[in-house]
């Protein structure tokens, strides 16, 4: 391998580590602190909501953990960016250098390549540690729950069930409620695909995966109202798949709830329909049936959303009712006042419709008619 | 005469011979064993592709300039987010990193003649557009709606759209694996008497990390869209609950394969940057063993971390700390070659040429996407951010400031060599800045959307629009930002196809550069090397000189100077010329 | 340019020439092909590993298993003739063991004899396969009723298409050898032959256990 040796190239020459490395590392530092400064003490409101205010006791453990991760991060992409730009500058080829000038040949420097090992391992050790407790607070830290309800995902809308409530809320129909200072506990999953409940003041998310339930576990702090939404793909209307959660000091929550107990016993209690009007029905029928159900009615099969009514106590295909019970004037009241949920979709129950026993009394009057 | 079959087969890793010339214009461009050839296939279909996902993109952001959704039915933009992030993963990316980059280079950086098994290199790429094309006939059948990540129980709904999108993904993970093993034993056996693994590029280091993923991941990926199939097309139940199934089944295959993946796309571009930082600094890449090392631990690392795309999905919580920590863990072996490529830039010579634009708006944008990705990292934090712009925002900071960037780094550095001809300096730097420009505007506000509670792949944004007002305002901001990265593509085609006629004559090594392609003529003849070359040291050492014996052409040790397309006016029409 | 060393030589002779030492460098290819090989049978390994880890899974999620159908708990699978059958496939493994050392101390009728064996054990093992799938059947579990179904019939199909292609595979080699391609010192095709058919037993010892023994 003797070979003739050309001279020694030469090598850029510079002072110390660069001209003008120390003063931009300082510069570079000092941007750093006031970022984490600004990380720690500043009003961050704007970055995420409810930051300054936080809803609930692990919002507030999660927003920390961001700070503490946010310094560092900073810091890292300061000094990254800031040492990128200055090197290209500052060891630029000048026009000046002869041709074959080469940068310094330098392979490695085993000391400075354990710092730079050590010091984010070190970082990454104490973030591990901090997002342990984070965890373990999330999973584990909620004693036993003043309130457990539970959520289940449909396409398109969530429903909660609260205990002594036979049906659930549906979040596309109307606000769900939760109380405030207490420890709560969500049982998530869904009755068809995989959806996400979050509400981003809470942080938390549970993912609502048919044949699972999951515990979403906190205490809200304060009242308000906040967006639900969900965050995994389920469908084509995945998009429009929110809700609101209203949270209420506890007495108002329990009059809430107890408003809800009440009138769904009102709607489970047999209404008087002897005294349905035919002519209101059919009115109500085209304000407030026709956006499903076709005006004037029509046969089952020619369906709008629902099926259509035309011979609904009288079709020898369809014997019975959707609910499998024979079209009776009190088995056609039932399904107005409950609702029903079956394979052609779901038909909103007597809240969601605004229905009083009395417009009840009036539609079964005017189906009842139809021939 | 003997059959010719078996004739292209021979490879010769050492002094060994020469297989006669291809004949004809089927056997040199349509089914060529080339690997240079197959390298430009991959990299025609992968761009033409790239323009198809591309403008499915811009269709997106158009979409989102209006909190209603401004062109497009919730079912069509459905369509558009998946095909566009099925299209990018599997028929741009990884082709594009692996088979088209890995492919042209890596061969001629180990002086090979050719990758291990020619044969089986072409039937990998002619799998690749017969996928690309079953992907494309889904749209025919209402298209595959559920995401690139098509998770069931809600992808069954899909119907013959979902089964042709399995079928698609099965298919290009079969080519993906035959390289992979391909990549490997031509690394493994078939490098340059005397190239021991510690004196290989880094490009081929980072090619063998990558090469180890693509064979050892992909099955898991067959068998999660394999048994999808099945319950497509044939009602088995793997995935229905009402069954016995488990939707978060599929979650653990698809994403044991789909973490890897994403080291697929960016460690080949870790590779190319390793390349351009020490030819354009005119210094050895500071911490070679670290770099190499680091590429096989993220490699292997790799494996251990996929349920960190699952952690509000239904894992029980003890198993997401593990993932967690591990995630963490990967950060540290990134972080240091970060570092180490920070200090190859200190005390060098630079030369802001376009490739080293790329490899250093790499180095910032890929740094900001890897620190996103340790606050999703964290449990806690993921758990607030999952499924939102958040997680858009990190994955497109990672690819496409990660993996494109590199990418499109290779294009400009390594066009002389394939074609002989260098690309326009000025177009290329313009299309960096349109490239880096757009990149930040768009990606960088979603970040913040995330955080303020804007989830993803939704066609419409009214209720959120309502909590935050200024969500238009961004939308908006981003789809503009995005105008300036379609810009840039075109600029980059135009200039693709201008500089075959009109670039400046490379020569040999128009960079000055010391890896063992820079030997040959450009572009190189079908069998690389006339004489294999024989290695006694690395190849970054500028201080000493080449390391090189029984060399096709000679190289003056020291390359100089006037070799470089210089950024200032001192460019001459026979710079570079040999 | 340089013309292959073979290059005046055609069919059979050429071939052997290929193979053997007529051009020392040509050894090299043999060398990449088995280790290309045993990187594809590491791959194939994890293609088990995840649908095996996929029924493990299942099985661990599932309320109670064996799972209900149609109202009645299904009954474990019966092992006493997969167990005659696992017996057929090891044997087939130890035919082929034979048949390599054979072939290595160059007793190359010995060495076709136990390769005819191994193959016949093989399709006598994927019959033995077929009836076990008529058994199931019979008794109401299809791919599709139940995840038991599905696991089973994916597992162990897709174990039977390995040993199909591996009897084809097989074969072909028993073919190659019979025109010389392989000689007493340079036989990696056999040993590629041999390490597959011993992943396919080895395959099996898992799926038995799996499905049979747990």
């Amino acid at each position: 391998m003797a070979q003739e040796r050309t001279p020694q190239p030469k090598i850029v020459q510079f002072e110390g580590l660069g001209p003008g490395f120390w003063p931009v590392t300082i510069f570079l530092f000092a941007v750093s602190v006031a970022l984490a400064l600004y990380w720690c003490f500043g009003n961050i409101d704007w970055l995420m909501p409810g930051w300054e205010h936080p809803l609930t006791d692990r919002t507030a453990d999660i927003d920390d953990l961001v700070k503490f991760m946010s310094v560092f991060a900073s810091a890292i992409m300061v000094f990254v960016t800031g040492y990128v730009v200055y090197f290209v500058i500052a060891f630029r080829a000048r026009p000046g250098q002869s041709a074959d000038t080469i940068g310094v040949p330098v392979h490695d420097s085993p000391k400075l390549e354990f710092w730079w090992t050590i010091l984010p391992s070190a970082l990454l050790a104490v973030l591990s540690a901090w997002s342990i407790v984070v965890w373990y607070k999330i999973y584990f830290g909620t004693s036993a729950p003043a309130l457990t309800a539970e959520v289940v995902a449909h396409q398109f809308y969530f429903e909660v069930r609260y205990p002594g409530l036979k049906t659930g809320v549906a979040t596309n129909s109307e606000p769900m409620h939760l109380p405030v200072g207490v420890p709560i506990r969500l049982l998530v999953t869904s009755a068809d695909v995989i959806h996400q409940f979050w509400v981003p003041e809470i942080r938390l998310k549970t993912a609502g995966v048919p044949g699972l339930v999951q515990n979403l576990n906190f205490t809200a702090d304060h009242t308000g109202t906040y967006d639900i939404t969900c965050t995994e793909f389920c469908g084509a209307g995945h998009s429009v798949m929110q809700g609101k959660i209203v949270f209420d000091q506890v007495p108002a929550f329990n009059t809430w709830l107890n408003d809800k107990k009440k009138s769904e016993a009102a709607a489970a209690a047999p209404i008087n329909l002897a005294s349905g009007d035919k002519a209101a029905g059919q009115a109500l029928f085209a304000q407030k049936c026709s956006a499903c159900h076709n005006n004037p009615p029509t046969p089952f099969d020619q369906k709008l959303v629902g099926p259509g009514l035309l011979h609904i106590t009288d079709d020898p295909a369809h014997p019975n009712l959707v609910t499998g019970k024979p079209p009776t004037p009190q088995n056609i009241a039932w399904i107005l006042q409950n609702g029903f949920t079956g394979s052609i979709g779901t038909m909103p129950n007597r809240q969601a419709n605004g229905l009083s026993d009395t417009d009840i009394a009036n539609l079964v009057a005017y189906l009842t008619s139809l021939k | 005469m003997h059959t010719e079959h078996t004739e292209h087969e021979e490879i010769h890793a050492d002094h060994g011979h020469i297989h006669p010339a291809p004949q004809g214009f089927i056997r040199k461009y349509v089914f060529s064993l080339d690997h240079k050839v197959i390298g430009f296939q991959y990299f025609f279909t992968g761009l033409f592709i790239m323009l198809i996902a591309g403008s499915f993109a811009e269709l997106i952001r158009i979409q989102l300039t209006s909190p209603a959704g401004a062109i497009m039915s919730h079912t069509q933009y459905n369509e558009m987010f998946t095909m566009h992030g099925t299209a990018m993963v599997w028929m741009v990316l990884i082709p594009l990193v692996t088979g088209a980059i890995g492919n042209f280079v890596m061969p001629l950086q180990i002086g090979a003649r050719d990758v291990a098994f020619p044969w089986l290199n072409m039937i990998s790429f002619w799998i690749f557009p017969i996928a690309a094309l079953t992907l494309f006939s889904s749209m025919l059948f209402g298209g595959p709606h559920a995401g690139w990540t098509e998770y069931p129980p809600v992808s069954l709904e899909d119907g013959t759209a979902g089964a042709l999108w399995c079928l698609a993904i099965f298919i290009i993970g079969i080519s993906s694996t035959m390289t992979g093993m391909n990549f490997m034993v031509t690394i493994q056996k078939m490098r340059a008497p005397g190239m021991t693994w510690t004196r290989m590029p880094l490009f081929c280091w980072a090619t063998f990390a990558t090469a180890l993923m693509n064979m050892f991941a992909t099955v898991a990926l067959s068998v999660a869209t394999g048994c999808l199939f099945l319950e497509h097309v044939f009602n088995v139940p793997w995935y229905d609950p009402t069954r016995g199934g488990s939707p978060v089944l599929f979650e653990h295959m698809f994403w044991f394969y789909s973490h890897p993946a994403v080291y697929i796309f960016i460690i080949p571009a870790f590779g190319v940057v390793s390349e351009i930082l020490p030819v354009f600094s005119r210094k050895p890449v500071f911490g070679y063993k670290m770099i190499a090392f680091s590429s096989m631990a993220i490699s292997l690392l790799a494996f251990t971390v996929w349920a960190h795309h699952m952690f509000p999905s239904g894992l029980a919580p003890w198993l997401q700390l593990p993932f967690m920590l591990l995630t963490y863990a990967i950060g540290v072996p990134t972080g240091i070659k970060i570092f180490s490529w920070i200090a190859t830039l200190w005390g060098g010579r630079i030369y802001l040429t376009t490739p080293m634009l790329y490899a250093v708006g790499f180095l910032i944008t890929f740094t900001f996407g890897g620190l996103t990705g340790v606050y999703l990292a964290c449990v806690p934090f993921d758990l607030h951010e999952h499924g939102t712009y958040f997680v858009v925002g990190h994955f497109h900071y990672v690819v496409a400031g990660g993996a494109v960037m590199g990418f499109l780094g290779s294009i400009p550095f390594w066009y002389p060599k394939a074609t002989g001809r260098l690309m326009n300096e000025t177009l290329g730097k313009i299309g960096f800045w349109l490239f880096f420009i757009g990149l930040n505007g768009t990606f960088g506000p979603m970040h913040w959307l995330g955080l303020e509670g804007m989830p993803r792949r939704y066609a419409s944004y009214e209720v959120f629009a309502k909590a935050f007002p200024d969500a238009v305002f961004w939308n908006r901001f981003e789809s503009a930002f995005s105008f300036l990265m379609v810009a840039s593509i075109a600029l980059l085609i135009f200039n693709l196809l201008w500089s075959l006629k009109n670039g400046v004559v490379a020569g040999l090594n128009p960079w000055g550069a010391r890896t063992l392609e820079w030997t040959i003529s450009s572009p190189p003849p079908y069998y690389n090397f006339k004489n294999i070359p024989h290695v006694f040291d690395g190849p970054y050492d500028y201080s000493k000189p080449l390391p090189y014996e029984n060399l096709d052409n000679e190289q003056p040790e020291f390359p100089e100077f006037g070799r470089v397309v210089m950024p200032i006016p001192l460019q001459t029409a026979g710079a570079g010329a040999h | 340019m340089a013309s292959t060393t073979a290059g005046h030589l055609s069919g059979h002779a050429a071939v052997r020439a290929r193979y053997n030492d007529v051009d020392p460098v040509y050894r090299e290819v043999r060398e990449l092909r088995l280790f290309g090989f045993v990187l594809f049978l590491l791959s194939d390994c994890i293609l088990f590993g995840s649908l095996i880890f996929a029924y493990i899974y299942l099985r661990l999620s599932a309320p109670v298993w064996p799972p209900y159908l149609a109202g009645h708990q299904l009954q474990w699978f019966d092992t006493s003739f997969a167990a005659f059958n696992s017996v057929v496939l090891f044997g087939s493994g130890v035919t082929m063991h034979f048949a390599l050392e054979n072939w290595k101390h160059l007793h190359r009728e010995k060495f076709f004899g136990w390769l005819i064996a191994t193959i016949a054990l093989g399709l006598a093992f994927l019959g033995g396969q077929a009836h076990e799938w008529a058994g199931v059947l019979r008794d109401g579990i299809t791919w599709s009723n139940t995840t038991m179904g599905s696991s089973f019939y994916c597992l162990t199909g897709l174990h039977g298409l390995h040993v199909f292609i591996g009897t084809v595979f097989l074969a072909i080699l028993g073919l190659q050898a019979k025109y010389g391609v392989y000689t007493g010192s340079k036989y990696q095709g056999l040993v590629a032959g041999t390490l597959y058919w011993h992943f396919v037993d080895v395959i099996w010892v898992f799926l038995f256990t799996l499905f049979y023994l747990w």
